[in-house]
């Protein structure tokens, strides 16, 4: 990245210039945060987990080789300071995850006919709601999920990743990591499919 | 024993059909379950535009909120106290 008189903004926040850090960072930091919180669901956490993503950029920054988007690079950063600060915490609530599947027995029988609406994401079905609505009635469907069941669903669904690093950062097997996806986004599913199509009167 | 999985079955097993972990036998017996139920179809279809989705909804908002910023703001004046010393 160049500044109109040519100085290399990487090189100077390398060699300690705080401004270029700045001008590094900031552009990104929504989307920085975003991750974060996205994984962390808690704003204290989350706030400890930029910090120290901050702290790491700013220490490994002489590593960062360039090789790929100093953004992407620092993403990465970001998303593993808040599964370190996830790993470190006690999550204080229960299991909150229900059997969507066992809680509804259908004997070999189709579901209701609801349930055989496709979920459209077209523009229609957004402009049935604010996208903030949208956003705020998503993240308390997170923050509703076991801790087990966001951190899969969030890797996997927005993040990514491949069942394989999953299994290996989360250290369980690649079958765990699929059950908990499938249970996490049919969680999903069932909370936000009728924010999304409404229910019919 | 059964080759036609029930909607349970098929509802229970959609994320390893779709990442392709299933024997042939499962495999081939929800693939045509699916062809026959629309109700599992359709949440196939929902589960597969589920990430598409998701990512939509929970895409970063174009400013950090003021937490992100103040702890942005504290770090960067930390490190410019820290090269001053």
């Amino acid at each position: 990245m160049e500044t109109p008189n040519g100085t290399h903004v990487l090189e100077r926040a390398i060699n300690g210039d705080s401004d270029a850090f700045g001008a590094l960072v900031e552009p990104h930091l929504p989307m920085f945060y975003n991750a974060i919180y996205r994984i962390l669901g808690d704003r204290a956490d989350s706030q400890d987990a930029l910090q120290d993503a901050l702290m790491a950029i700013h220490r490994d920054l002489p590593k960062f080789e360039g090789r790929s988007a100093f953004s992407s690079w620092a993403y990465r950063v970001c998303i593993n300071n808040a599964l370190m600060v996830r790993r470190a915490r006690v999550r204080r609530k229960e299991d909150a995850m229900e059997d969507l599947v066992s809680q509804n027995p259908d004997e070999g029988r189709p579901m209701d006919a609801d349930a055989s609406l496709r979920w459209s994401t077209d523009p229609d079905a957004f402009n049935k709601i604010e996208h903030k609505e949208m956003r705020e009635k998503m993240m308390a469907v997170l923050d509703k999920m076991s801790d087990a069941h966001r951190v899969v669903f969030i890797l996997k669904d927005l993040e990514d990743w491949t069942t394989e690093a999953i299994a290996e950062h989360l250290e369980i097997s690649a079958s765990v990591v699929r059950q908990r996806l499938h249970r996490g986004r049919l969680f999903v599913l069932e909370r936000m499919r009728p924010f999304v199509l409404g229910r019919p009167t | 024993m059964n080759l036609m999985p029930s909607c349970k079955d098929v509802r229970e097993n959609l994320t390893e059909y779709m990442e392709g972990k299933l024997p042939l036998s499962r495999r081939m017996g929800i693939r045509i379950h699916l062809m026959m139920c629309k109700v599992c179809d359709g949440l196939l279809h929902t589960l597969q535009t589920l990430p598409t989705f998701a990512k939509e909804v929970l895409r970063a908002p174009a400013e950090a909120p003021a937490e992100a910023k103040e702890t942005y703001d504290r770090f960067l004046k930390n490190i410019r106290e820290t090269s001053k010393s």
